[in-house]
């Protein structure tokens, strides 16, 4: 289900991408390919290998085996050079809690390069932005979870990336500070930015991504725009319809019915359990 | 209440708590890491049964001799430090204690009393427990060998003493346990206690230098405060015991039922926290300060300084924030000076008013700038644990560990820089300014030990990195692994700064140290840029390990 050959070179390839913790393979010959300018969602199961594969990208994890290039560079070979073109939050956000918000911004500013006004006008920007300027004195860990992440995004675009590495960015975050969040990634792909973002709220990934990977147990079972994910799962499901006429669980969308990313993402990954299957102590 | 801590599920809920103990304990074995934790703790333990044993054994002579000479009311002289160390040490020492937050069990149905006794139980399980029980035990036993018909008594005295040291610990806890929940408070808390043991220091020296003049005042006030002595557990205990080998059994009642109601009133009190906690109060849920609306902020360009990277320049700016808001840290790095103003009151034998380093003034900067960078170890040796999970930035962000660690450290050099100038003011000031060649001896060594203990402590914060709370007193010592490993780079300095002063001394030239001392640093320094240079490899290397140990949460 891989998407037509991309003309542009990717923003984030991936060869063979592999990485075993002792005897588990928790990435498995993992082959991505992620245009400059995609909102590319990165979904799987618990467990499937999502945020491995994003500490892989990031250089928080290495790699067992395989390639990683970052807008034409390999990773391996100068990760400083692709650190300076990207953009991360990871899973714990990384931030310094006994920093205020603005020193936080100052300082991860000047470590991307930016000289000391430009960082300091950026921070005032940023927090402006998101609504954080009402806090001058409050120390980042004193801050709410979504005052956090709205941090740790503004952190993570001070120095202007091409390419933003986004790990689980909605979780925990309320309605008002999760439409900030949104407004910012989509004023970045506006301006030809490339996301990449791992999330379990389906709705979101469907709203905001245009392109879409799935991965499950360690492997990548899926990857393309949403349509051409659409079209091949309705397409699979015809043709299972056909050979085997009557299976149970097997349902075949009617023409022009529209499937949703998480009926997608519950085909794919087989998400569907036996309707007989019950716990003998639950009433 | 029996009935229902020992009904058949309540022992079913305590049977499973401690087996996850248990298999937490040995989890923790399968890293290297937890392995060598594991001998550090041997070796900690083999401390704590040496104090434990040793002090029941110094205890139990003492109790023997005021029982068997008729003195036993001067028991309450034990008494007291024991009920002392029960109360003060686990706040010095939680580093070494691993409480359980038991509110988490809050969701299983356990009844109000097991609840009660699993907070006790776990609580307890601590260092001062088991060397003050060994304290009291000791003291029994001597009781028992001076009056064996009355060891069964002493014992039981003992023992209810012994609970209400426990259920008075618990009952302090549980009642600043809110007020601990506020970040603010923990750091007043934290610099007033370190206060309270630093004011401990300067009373032998006090009494020895004003002695003299204070002592009417003194033996009024303690002629006063005696009745009072004898109210409180610690008197009353010992009261218990004497009137009993007395034969004055009413007496030794009335002052056990004393004691008795003291633990009740304590069991009491700790009962009504615990019983809001039962029903759903979150003891360490503060409330969350409001945003005072419209407070605007200013941004302030960061700092700039000559002859560095801007981001090196970033890293030190921030390692001085961290530090200008740790009220803890601040306070212990003033320690040199306040070492200094202890010997200044510490009388030598000759009853010098100068105090002990009066004859020998040169020593006073010598000593104060080697206090300095001992206490200065502990940022140095754990550099990445006050970032906690922002070393996930590090390793994001495209600056070299080279870079950080070298700001890292530059911060470290500035502020021991600061501290030796600071000592060297006190010096002045408190003994008189210390000859040139001494302060060129001082100066080197102590910039040649940096750069050892520079070199050792990037390693020891790679390699046995321990998230720590800057702010927070207690449980912020670095990991066990660094505290022997620095004690061997300590050993080594120590050893090489001797032998500079040995061959200075038979020159009769202490500025003959100072060369030897700049030759070293010159080695050390190509040492620490040659290790500097390879750190971002190592570094790497270790990023899951390090990563993992600073996130957690």
């Amino acid at each position: 289900m891989d998407s037509p050959a991309i003309s542009a070179a990717p923003a984030i390839a991936t060869e063979h991408l592999t990485r075993r913790f002792g005897d588990l393979v928790a990435v498995q010959d993992v082959n991505l390919r992620v245009a400059p300018g995609q909102f590319f969602g990165f979904l799987g199961p618990n467990g499937a290998g999502k945020s491995t594969t994003i500490k892989m990208l990031t250089g928080l994890l290495a790699a067992s085996s395989g390639r990683m290039e970052i807008l034409g560079v390999d990773l391996a070979q100068n990760s400083v050079e692709v650190k300076r073109q990207i953009g991360v939050v990871p899973e714990g956000m990384a931030l310094f809690g006994r920093l205020t918000g603005s020193e936080y911004l100052n300082f991860v500013g000047r470590m991307y390069g930016l000289d000391r006004v430009t960082a300091a006008k950026r921070t005032a920007e940023l927090l402006d932005f998101m609504q954080l300027v009402d806090q001058p004195k409050t120390l980042v860990t004193d801050y709410s979870h979504g005052m956090q992440k709205k941090l740790a995004l503004a952190a993570a675009v001070i120095h202007g990336p091409k390419i933003l590495f986004l790990d689980e960015p909605f979780e925990g975050v309320d309605a008002i500070a999760s439409n900030t969040l949104k407004a910012m990634l989509q004023s970045m792909i506006a301006r030809g930015a490339t996301i990449f973002l791992t999330s379990h709220v389906l709705e979101i990934v469907e709203r905001l991504c245009s392109h879409v990977a799935i991965i499950h147990r360690g492997q990548l079972v899926a990857q393309g725009s949403l349509e051409e994910l659409r079209a091949g799962v309705q397409a699979q499901a015809a043709a299972a319809a056909l050979t085997a006429s009557g299976t149970e669980g097997v349902t075949v969308a009617s023409p022009g019915e529209k499937l949703t990313l998480e009926e997608i993402f519950l085909r794919i990954v087989g998400g569907t359990r036996r309707a007989d299957q019950e716990l003998s102590w639950l009433g | 209440m029996a009935g229902l801590i020992f009904s058949r599920q309540a022992r079913g809920q305590f049977a499973a708590i401690a087996f996850v103990r248990w298999r937490l304990f040995v989890n923790s074995l399968r890293t290297i890491r937890g392995r060598l934790e594991l001998v550090s703790r041997g070796l900690i333990f083999l401390g704590f049964a040496t104090l434990g044993l040793g002090g029941s054994f110094a205890m139990g002579a003492g109790a023997w001799y005021f029982a068997s000479h008729g003195r036993a009311e001067l028991l309450a002289l034990l008494l007291w430090p024991v009920f002392l160390f029960w109360q003060l040490f686990p706040v010095m020492a939680s580093a070494f204690t691993e409480n359980m937050d038991s509110s988490n069990l809050l969701r299983f149905p356990l009844s109000f009393p097991s609840y009660f006794l699993i907070r006790i139980a776990y609580g307890s399980l601590d260092p001062a427990m088991a060397v003050g029980g060994l304290w009291l035990l000791g003291m029994a036993i001597g009781i028992g060998v001076a009056r064996p018909a009355y060891f069964v008594v002493a014992l039981a005295i003992l023992l209810l003493f012994a609970i209400f040291n426990i259920l008075l610990g618990q009952m302090i806890f549980t009642w600043v346990e809110r007020w601990l929940a506020r970040r603010r408070s923990r750091e007043i808390l934290g610099v007033a206690f370190l206060v309270v043991i630093v004011s401990f220091q300067f009373v032998g020296p006090f009494m020895r230098h004003f002695g003299p003049a204070l002592g009417p005042a003194v033996t009024h006030v303690t002629a006063q405060a005696l009745p009072i002595e004898r109210m409180l557990p610690p008197g009353l205990a010992a009261a218990a015991v004497a009137r009993a080998l007395q034969g004055e059994y009413i007496l030794a009642l009335s002052a056990f039922a004393l004691s008795g109601a003291y633990a009740l009133a304590v069991g009491w009190l700790l009962t009504v926290r615990l019983r809001a906690q039962y029903l759903g109060e979150n003891l360490s849920e503060a409330v969350a300060r409001a945003a005072r609306p419209g407070a605007k902020q200013k941004i302030q360009v960061g700092w700039n300084i000559e002859g560095v990277p801007g981001s090196v320049s970033a890293v030190v700016e921030k390692e001085f924030r961290y530090l200008s808001r740790s009220g803890p840290m601040l306070f212990t790095l003033v320690m040199p000076v306040v070492v200094l103003l202890i010997f200044r009151f510490t009388p030598g034998k000759s009853d010098n008013p100068g105090g002990i380093l009066a004859h020998a003034s040169d020593l006073a900067f010598p000593v104060g700038a080697g206090y300095a960078l001992l206490i200065l170890s502990n940022l140095v040796y754990n550099c990445f644990g006050p970032d906690a999970a922002g070393i996930q930035f590090f390793f994001v962000s495209p600056v070299r560990f080279r870079e950080i660690l070298l700001g890292k450290n530059l911060a470290a050099g500035f502020v021991l820089a600061a501290e030796i100038v600071l000592v060297w003011l006190a010096t002045c000031l408190m003994y008189r300014p210390p000859s040139w060649d001494v302060v060129l001896a001082t100066v080197t060594g102590v910039f040649f030990a940096l750069l050892l203990n520079l070199i050792g402590g990037n390693f020891l914060a790679v390699f046995a990195p321990k998230k720590v709370d800057l702010g927070a007193f207690g449980r912020q010592r670095a990991s066990n692994i660094t505290a022997f490993a620095s004690l061997g780079i300590q050993a080594a300095v120590v050893g090489l700064c001797a032998l500079a002063l040995l061959v200075a001394r038979a020159y009769q030239h202490i500025w003959v140290a100072a060369i030897i001392f700049v030759f070293l640093a010159a080695g050390a320094l190509a040492a620490y840029f040659l290790v500097l240079d390879r750190m971002d490899a190592i570094i790497l290397k270790r990023r899951e390990v390090m990563i993992a140990e600073l996130c957690k949460a």
